[in-house]
């Protein structure tokens, strides 16, 4: 207890805390432009705190780190253009609350859950790190598979109401995810020669077009704007008000963004997908999900506002970076001298609590600025489409050339922003076909790992106790609909 | 008279900007030095540590550029038509190109490039979980009762073809569990998911010192000071061939002699440097300086090995 209070004295020494609010504002803004994430955006930040004090300079970097993503849900909200992967959910629901004029509580919803989600995830890291770590080590490529089956199932909940438009652009999002190099193999699959996909079709770029792009193509169409009321209606404080009428979904969803993030082999953007399509089967209106319901922006924004902490769980508790973002702040840690691992919690006690001290108090700061400067910004929505499609275009493309330097990036955006145009206008939701390129490859190379490790025995997919677990769960998502009312029962209680 | 005195010195001075050969005034503006791999891996960390020593020694600013995608491949197909004048560099983990090579159709060759200099060396360390084997015999005799299932941070990747060597003088018959990356087959060791995995210490190094893994064999012709207690195969009485990894830069085709020189001194200043050394110390790098002459004669050596490893991988 003392090493807490001890941090919380560090913390709020000017240096450190003017450390936390540059960190927290050079997030937002890394976050506000696509293609710089908070990976690309702390390498940039190192030289300028390599001289810092290790625990000062650790607190800029786990700022900028924590708050890139609320920076991305600004952009996804106002112009449905994702910051990062991790808001790819966040646009469903966020941009139809902007068409209706409601950019305002949705950007005080994304804030919101930036400050609730960031906290619950910021104590359980604070509390049972430790003890996650060790759960998550137990999730062997078996568990692995079956989590994300159960994650696939929740497809099913997704394409309720158009069953066979939801299912064709499922796989065509799991064949999507096959293209590229075959890690179990070693094999180039479906590449046609081009080495920019060598990799697999990358993520983000993928993202852009088929949400910005798309949303260009679309917005041309007509010369009003973005919100097709001429004036907002509502503020941040009414989606604060909104955000707190969900009790429930929080909770989901902050359960969700914090497994997702704690297992280290799963992808930060599934956490948001996950919580929002979880969010959909469980309501009771499923059908104004994607049509700018509020609780979409709760369950997306919520869920990976939770996932960052999970994700520092194995990255400082057994020195195992959980993503990207994650192994670039190993890395940060490593040059400061504090060797993140089993040990560290007892070695270099005073540093890390001072940065989970700053990281829960970043909660707040980014709630602070959210409700300061973040509001004004929905008027950027009352822009008319000539001026407002050009600059999603050029900022869109400028971020998907720049996570790779690369031309042949922005070609694939515009191919996915074509792609978007012709399922938007056939009537095709493009969720499903994310849903399958963000799990595909975890399915398939997590099958394959197990079936190696058994040599060839199916029995390693149901011999864990977890295992069994997940495979109940998947049977009941699937099964669920068809429950009906005594389903309905278990899950939202007696109505 | 006087116009053709001024076309004449437009001439020499558009001359003297293209003819680099000569290196006496090279660098007149920034280097960039190209990392084939994402910001904030362990090749991006090891050029922006070097970077300012750079600069200091080269009296230059130096700029870091990352050229993520398909493992590299991308940015070295554009480095071998970078312009030869010195100012784009390129660092990677070697052998990493070569192997790429020989995977698929490529259109650069790793023997084609400039060598340079390289800072460090790394070897591949045999790990298992804490609570399984004590030392390396224990390891061995289990192996040859039932095949174990060993990780593998990647298809091919230099731990692959480490693992195949080992397996080919050993006798024994694994399991091979391919990854992305360490990452991945540290932590599925660390569940107990895997019996063992092949990696790079500083994959591992805070399980290792926390008791959760153990080393128990080093793939190198000597110790690692950072890990003094863990044996190399000549202490076992194995005699096995290497793959050591370098971590350097390299000049475009045909850079001329006298620019690599310039640079090459640049490095070798760099890296002894107090700061650097610092941070070397911090990420348990084996600093080791490879000189341009060296650097070329280990990009030579390693082409027979790889091409004899790829007919191995295919069985």
């Amino acid at each position: 207890m003392d090493v807490v209070l001890q941090a919380i004295a560090f913390v709020f020494q000017w240096q450190n805390l003017a450390a936390l609010a540059g960190g927290t504002i050079y997030g937002i803004i890394i976050g506000v432009l696509p293609g710089l994430g908070p990976s690309a955006g702390m390498a940039l930040a190192l030289p300028l705190v390599i001289k810092w004090d290790p625990a000062t300079a650790l607190i800029f970097m786990g700022a900028l780190y924590k708050c890139s993503n609320y920076g991305g849900s600004i952009t996804a909200i106002l112009v449905n253009t994702p910051g990062d992967a991790s808001n790819a959910a966040t646009i469903l629901d966020g941009h139809p609350m902007c068409q209706l004029g409601r950019g305002g509580v949705a950007l005080g919803l994304s804030a919101t859950s930036a400050m609730v989600g960031g906290t619950i995830g910021m104590v359980c890291l604070i509390s049972s790190a430790p003890f996650l770590a060790d759960f998550a080590l137990r999730f062997g490529p078996a568990e692995y598979f079956l989590t994300a089956m159960l994650a696939l199932s929740l497809i099913a909940a997704v394409v309720q109401g158009a069953t066979i438009k939801g299912l064709v652009a499922a796989g065509l999002g799991l064949l999507l995810s096959t293209v590229g190099f075959d890690v179990i193999t070693g094999e180039l699959r479906y590449t046609l020669g081009w080495a920019p996909i060598e990799d697999g079709v990358p993520l983000i770029q993928a993202l852009v077009g088929l949400f910005a792009v798309t949303q260009a193509l679309v917005l041309a169409e007509s010369g009003e704007s973005i919100s097709r009321l001429a004036r907002l209606s509502g503020g941040f404080w009414e989606g604060v008000r909104t955000y707190f009428r969900y009790p429930a979904s929080i909770v989901r969803a902050s359960l969700i963004g914090l497994f997702v993030g704690v297992l280290p082999a799963v992808g930060q953007s599934s956490a948001g997908l996950l919580a929002w399509a979880d969010a959909r089967r469980a309501s009771k209106h499923p059908d104004t999900f994607g049509k700018g319901d509020p609780e979409g922006v709760l369950a997306s924004e919520t869920a990976t506002n939770a996932c960052m902490p999970g994700d520092l769980v194995c990255t400082i508790a057994l020195g195992i970076p959980g993503s990207v973002g994650a192994a670039i702040f190993l890395g940060v840690m490593i040059i400061f001298g504090i060797i993140p691992g089993p040990l560290v919690f007892t070695e270099k006690a005073d540093v890390i609590y001072s940065l989970f001290v700053a990281l829960v108090l970043t909660s707040f700061v980014v709630f602070i600025i959210g409700m300061t400067v973040g509001r004004r910004l929905a008027v950027v929505t009352l822009l008319p489409n000539e001026v407002i499609v050009p600059l999603i275009l050029v900022v869109s493309l400028l971020g998907s050339f720049a996570i790779r330097n690369a031309m042949p990036d922005v070609m694939i955006s515009l191919a996915f922003g074509a792609l978007g145009y012709v399922m938007l206008k056939g009537g095709f939701t493009p969720i499903p076909l994310l849903l399958g390129l963000v799990l595909g490859e975890m399915v398939e190379t997590n099958y394959h790992r197990a079936l190696m490790i058994s040599g060839g025995s199916y029995s390693i997919f149901y011999s864990s106790i977890i295992s069994k677990i997940l495979i109940l769960l998947t049977v009941l998502s699937l099964a669920g609909p068809y429950l009906g009312s005594f389903w309905k029962t278990l899950t939202q209680g007696e109505k | 008279m006087s116009r053709a005195l001024g076309i004449f010195f437009i001439v020499a001075a558009a001359g003297l900007l293209t003819t680099p050969a000569s290196g006496a005034d090279f660098p007149s503006k920034p280097v960039k030095i190209i990392v084939t791999a994402g910001a904030g891996g362990g090749e991006d960390t090891e050029a922006r540590a070097i970077a300012p020593y750079l600069e200091k020694h080269l009296g230059t600013q130096v700029i870091i550029e990352n050229q993520p995608g398909a493992g590299g491949k991308i940015a070295f197909e554009k480095f071998q038509k970078a312009e030869p004048d010195g100012y784009s560099l390129i660092t990677y983990t070697f052998p990493k190109s070569v192997i790429i090579e020989y995977q698929g159709k490529t259109n650069y060759r790793t023997a084609d490039y400039t060598p340079v200099f390289a800072w460090s060396r790394s070897s591949q360390l045999l790990v298992v979980h804490g609570d399984t084997w004590k030392t390396f015999g224990e390891f061995l005799k289990a192996a040859k009762e039932k095949p174990l299932s060993g990780g593998l941070s990647g298809r091919g990747s230099t731990t692959h073809l480490m693992g195949l060597i080992a397996l080919d003088e050993l006798g024994i018959k694994v399991n091979w569990v391919p990854y992305e990356g360490s990452a991945g087959s540290v932590t599925a060791l660390a569940g107990k998911h895997l019996d063992f995995t092949i990696c790079l210490a500083t994959s591992a190094v805070s399980l290792i010192q926390a008791g959760k893994l153990r080393p128990l064999l080093l793939f190198s012709d000597k110790r690692d000071p950072h890990l003094p207690d863990v044996p190399v195969p000549k202490d076992l009485g194995f005699d096995m061939t290497y793959i050591p990894t370098l971590r350097g830069v390299e000049a475009p085709p045909n850079t001329p002699a006298a620019i690599v020189k310039i640079l090459e001194n640049a490095f070798s200043k760099a890296v002894q440097e107090p700061g650097f050394i610092e941070v070397a110390k911090k990420r348990k790098m084996v600093l080791q300086s490879v000189s341009s002459k060296e650097f070329g004669k280990a990009v030579a050596d390693i082409y027979p090995k790889i091409a004899k490893l790829q007919e191995m991988l295919k069985n």
